[in-house]
């Protein structure tokens, strides 16, 4: 097993296996390559991709198809190629969250982080169209009116 | 906003160096060449909403943001 001191997390134990390498990046922290997902059952559907080149860095993150079940990838021949893989299948693909104190809870659905298991490659995939936003609300389904 | 009409094969200049020609134009797409000075970043503008999208996510990992995450979550 592998350690490593989180800011959010304190120390945090994973097997080296489990990495993910983002071979691009992600937008905004390109040189940041090396993650690894965080998951607590107690916080479920909410993880936490960790960064393990820096400490500090740490990125809220629900699965798509828990804010949209209807949610449908669309991944460039680009985000194909770094991921590795021969096949879109089985991919889990996550959105960013993003908490802001003046303001709803929102996912970036414009670009989801889409991870194949096998390769363990990982890509920031932003899409082409514009049929979703990058600050998606989420809204509460207990609605009271 | 600012709206030129322009024609492939022509170009307009941003500013000091940063010229955008139009290179071919299709009912559904336009083909554009940026030349632009080395310090000068060019993104497509859905990647650089990402990153400012990144960076804001990255920075309200505070006990307050968490809170604010999980209680979005409830209900869910």
């Amino acid at each position: 097993m592998a350690r490593i001191l989180t800011r959010q997390f304190g120390l945090f134990e994973y097997d080296p296996a489990a990495a993910i390498e983002f071979p691009a990046g992600l937008p905004g922290f390109e040189a940041r390559r090396q993650f690894v997902l965080i998951e607590r059952a107690s916080i479920a559907p909410i993880l936490f991709l960790q960064s393990l080149d820096s400490p500090d860095l740490c990125f809220p993150a629900a699965p798509v198809r828990a804010i949209d079940p209807q949610y449908e990838l669309a991944l460039t021949a680009d985000d194909l190629r770094l991921l590795g893989s021969g096949a879109a299948e089985d991919l889990i693909a996550l959105a960013i969250l993003s908490a802001p104190n003046d303001g709803p809870l929102t996912a970036n659905l414009l670009a989801p982080v889409v991870i194949d298991p096998r390769s363990r490659r990982a890509v920031q995939a932003v899409r082409m169209d514009r049929r979703y936003s990058h600050r998606h609300p989420i809204v509460k389904e207990t609605a009271c009116w | 906003m600012l709206v030129i009409r322009r024609r492939p094969g022509e170009a307009l200049m941003i500013g000091e160096g940063v010229e955008i020609e139009i290179l071919d134009c299709t009912p559904s797409q336009v083909k554009l060449g940026i030349r632009a000075p080395k310090q000068v970043t060019v993104l497509r503008k859905e990647i650089h909403l990402t990153g400012e999208q990144n960076r804001l996510a990255a920075s309200q990992l505070t006990p307050d943001g968490m809170d604010r995450l999980l209680d979005g979550f409830r209900g869910k």
